[in-house]
C-alpha cells in the first residue's frame, strides 16, 4: 500500500533482537559439542553435493581388472560390478539426492506453512476443510501410494522427484505450523497488533512468522529427512528407472546384483551408501536437537 | 457406551470415505496406466478369435470392471465388486482371485508387524522413563540421541545392516523366504523352528524401528507428568518415590496407546522394504511384484488392503485410547 516509514529507534531494537537470537543459537550450538558436530556433518554434505560431481570425471573411470575389489588405499570402499570405485560413485551421487531434498523442502515449506496458517488463522469452515484434506493425506500410507503412483508418472529427474515428494509430504508441517498458529493467535501482542488494525499480511508476516520461523524450519528439516529416505528407497526398491547415479541405485545393485546379503563381495558396495545415509542422519538429528532448544526455551533451563 | 458408539460411528464413517478415496486412486490408476492393459488384452482376446462379448467377459473378470462404457459406468462396476470381496482376477497368477492371493500375504505380514511392534513398545517404554529419570546425565543423553538416531534411521537401512552382519559377515540366520523349503510345512516342530529362524530378522527389523519412537515418546511423556502438581504434591506429602514413580508410570503410558497403534498402521506401509530385502512373502512384497510385473489389479489390492490396515490402526488407537483414559470419556459426555 504505502511504504511503512520506520522510526530509527525500532530498527535499532529489531537489530538487536536478531543479534541477541543468533548469540543465543551460538550459545546453545556451544554447550554440546555434538551439534557442532552434526553442524558440520550437514555442511560438509553440502559441499560434497555442491563439489562432488567437479572432483571426478564425467564418467567415472572403470576398471574391467577390479571388478569388486577388496577395500584398499585406492579404493576405501573397494569398486562395484564394474570396477568403477564406490566412493566416487557415493560422492558423485549424492548430488541427486541432495538436490531432490532442497526441492522437497522449499515445497513442504511453502505448501505447508502456507496452508497451516492460512487454516490457523482464519479457523471456521476453511480450516476444517483444510485440515480434512490434511489429515487424509497424512492417512494414506505414503511408500505404498508413491509406489502405485510411480506406474502412471515417471518421476525420475531429481527436480521432478522432489516436487513429488514435496507435494505428498506438506501434510505434517502444515498440521504442526496450524497448532501453533492457533496457539500464537490468542497471545497479547497478536490481540494488541489486531486491536491496532494492522492488515492481516503484517500480523502474519511481521508477528507470527518470525517466531515460527525455526519450527518451521525443524519440522521441514524432518520432513526432508523422510522424503530423501523416501527417495532412496524408490530407487533401491528397482521400481524406477535407473536413470543417474543416487544411492538407491547403489543399493539396489548392491543387493539384487551383487548379491550383498549372501556374499562378501559386494558388502563394501552395499556399506558404503548405507554410511553415507547413517551421517546425513546423524548430522540431521544433532542439528534438530539443537533447534528444539533454541525453540523451545523451557528446555534451556534446565 | 453411548458416547463410545459416536466417537466410533464417526470414525468408521471417516475411514470409509479414507477407503472410497484410495479405491478411486487405484481405479484411476488401473485405467490410466501407459498402454492401457484393459484395451490391450481386450483387442489381444478379439484378435485370437473370441467374440467380442465373450473377450469383455474376460476382461471384465480379470480386473473387475469391463473396460466397456463410459469411466462412470467402469467405476461402479469396480466398487459393486469390491462390496462382494470381488478384486478381479490376478493377472500374474492366473486363475486365481485377487483377494486370495492377498489374504494368503496378509498372514506374513500381520505376525512379524505385530510380534515386532510389541516388542519394541515392551523395551522402549521401559528404556524410555530411564532416559527421562537421568535426562541430565549421560546415560540419559545416550539413550536420547540412539533414539533419535534409530527414530530417524530409514527401515531399510536397519534392514540392510542387519542383514550384512548376520547372514553375509556371520552367517548365523537365513537370508530369506519363510521357512526351509525342505521341511515340509506342518505343525512339526522342525518347521515351526525354521519359521522362527527365518522370522527372527524380519521381527528384530520391526522391533529396532520402533523402538527410537517409543523412547522418545515415552521419555518426553514422563517428563510431562513429572512437572505436573499432583506429583508435587505427592512429593510434599512425603510419598515413597516408588509410589510416586507408579502415579507417573501409569499416567506417562497413557498417551503412548494412541502411537501404538498408529505406529501398527505405518509398519504395515512400511513392511515393503523390510518383506523386499528378506524376500519375505508379505502383502508389501505382493504389491512390489505386481508393480514389477503389471498386475494392476493385484496392485491395487495390495494398496487397498494396507490403507486398510492403516484406517483400522486409526480407529483402534483412538477407541484404545477412549476406553483407558477416562479423562477423554467424561470429557466426551459433558461436551
Amino acid at each position: 500500500m504505502s511504504a511503512t516509514i520506520v522510526p530509527e529507534a525500532e530498527t535499532g531494537a529489531a537489530a538487536a533482537v536478531r543479534r541477541n537470537f543468533w548469540r543465543g543459537v551460538w550459545r546453545v550450538m556451544r554447550r554440546k559439542p555434538s551439534r557442532m558436530v552434526g553442524a558440520v556433518i550437514l555442511v560438509v554434505f553440502a559441499l560434497m553435493g555442491i563439489l562432488g560431481p567437479m572432483l571426478y570425471p564425467d564418467p567415472l573411470p572403470r576398471d574391467t581388472s577390479a571388478l569388486y575389489a577388496p577395500p584398499s588405499l585406492r579404493h576405501p570402499f573397494g569398486t562395484d560390478f564394474e570396477g568403477t570405485d564406490v566412493l566416487a560413485l557415493v560422492v558423485t551421487g549424492s548430488r541427486y539426492v541432495l538436490l531432490t531434498a532442497l526441492v522437497t523442502a522449499a515445497i513442504t515449506v511453502v505448501v505447508g506453512a502456507g496452508v497451516g496458517l492460512f487454516a490457523g488463522f482464519r479457523r471456521g469452515r476453511w480450516d476444517t476443510v483444510l485440515m480434512r484434506f490434511t489429515d487424509m493425506k497424512l492417512t494414506i500410507p505414503g511408500l505404498p501410494l508413491l509406489l502405485v503412483l510411480s506406474t502412471v508418472w515417471k518421476f525420475t529427474g531429481a527436480v521432478e522427484m522432489g516436487l513429488v515428494l514435496g507435494l505428498l509430504g506438506w501434510g505434517g508441517v502444515a498440521r504442526a505450523v496450524r497448532s501453533q498458529t492457533l496457539s500464537l493467535r490468542e497471545r497479547g501482542f497478536i490481540e494488541a497488533a489486531r486491536g491496532l488494525g494492522l492488515s492481516t499480511t503484517h500480523i502474519v508476516g511481521r508477528e507470527l512468522l518470525p517466531g515460527m520461523a525455526p519450527y518451521i524450519a525443524m519440522n521441514a528439516l524432518i520432513a526432508v529427512t523422510g522424503a530423501v529416505y523416501a527417495q532412496v528407497g524408490l530407487f533401491f526398491l528397482g521400481v524406477l528407472p535407473f536413470e543417474a547415479n543416487n544411492w538407491g541405485v547403489m543399493l539396489n545393485l548392491a543387493v539384487f546384483g551383487g548379491g550383498a546379503l549372501t556374499t562378501t563381495a559386494a558388502l563394501p558396495y552395499l556399506l558404503a551408501p548405507l554410511l553415507a545415509i547413517l551421517l546425513l542422519t546423524l548430522g540431521i538429528v544433532l542439528v534438530v536437537d539443537a533447534m528444539d532448544e533454541i525453540f523451545n526455551p523451557r528446555l534451556r533451563e534446565e | 457406551m453411548a458416547v463410545l458408539l459416536r466417537r466410533l460411528a464417526g470414525h468408521v464413517a471417516r475411514g470409509f470415505v479414507m477407503i472410497l478415496v484410495v479405491t478411486t486412486i487405484s481405479f484411476l490408476i488401473i485405467r490410466n496406466v501407459p498402454g492401457d492393459p484393459l484395451l490391450a488384452r481386450y483387442q489381444k482376446l478379439v484378435e485370437q478369435g473370441m467374440a467380442p462379448d465373450a473377450a469383455q467377459r474376460a476382461v471384465e473378470a480379470l480386473y473387475g470392471f469391463t473396460p466397456k462404457g463410459g469411466l462412470w459406468e467402469q467405476y461402479l462396476d469396480y466398487m459393486g465388486g469390491l462390496a462382494h470381496l470381488d478384486l478381479g482376477q490376478s493377472l500374474s497368477v492366473p486363475g486365481t482371485g485377487v483377494s486370495t492371493v492377498l489374504f494368503s500375504a496378509a498372514k506374513w505380514t500381520l505376525i512379524p508387524v505385530l510380534a515386532g511392534t510389541l516388542l519394541s513398545f515392551l523395551v522402549g517404554v521401559v528404556m524410555g522413563v530411564y532416559a527421562a529419570i537421568k535426562r541430565t546425565g549421560v546415560l540419559g543423553d545416550l539413550l536420547a540421541i540412539s533414539g533419535s538416531l534409530l527414530h530417524g534411521v530409514p527401515q531399510y537401512v536397519l534392514a540392510l545392516l542387519l542383514g550384512a552382519i548376520f547372514t553375509t559377515l556371520i552367517p548365523i540366520l537365513p537370508a530369506g523366504g519363510t521357512a526351509d523349503i525342505v521341511i515340509d510345512p506342518g505343525f512339526t516342530a522342525d518347521y515351526i523352528g525354521s519359521l522362527v529362524q527365518h522370522a527372527t530378522l524380519p521381527v528384530v527389523t520391526y522391533a529396532l524401528a520402533g523402538y527410537g519412537g517409543w523412547i522418545l515418546a515415552m521419555k518426553s511423556s514422563v517428563v510431562t507428568v513429572l512437572g505436573d502438581d499432583f506429583i508435587l504434591a505427592a512429593e510434599l506429602r512425603g510419598m515413597k518415590r516408588s509410589i510416586i514413580f507408579r502415579y507417573v508410570a501409569r499416567n506417562a503410558i497413557l498417551p503412548l496407546f494412541t502411537i501404538l497403534a498408529l505406529s501398527l498402521g505405518l509398519l504395515f506401509g512400511g513392511s515393503i522394504f523390510i518383506e523386499r530385502i528378506f524376500n519375505y512373502p508379505g502383502l508389501g512384497l505382493m504389491l512390489i511384484d505386481s508393480i514389477n510385473n503389471r498386475d494392476y489389479s493385484l496392485m491395487g489390492g495390495a494398496f487397498l488392503l494396507i490403507t486398510t490396515a492403516v484406517v483400522v490402526a486409526n480407529i483402534a488407537a483412538d477407541l484404545l485410547y477412549t476406553v483407558i483414559d477416562p479423562r477423554v470419556r467424561s470429557g466426551g459426555e459433558a461436551a
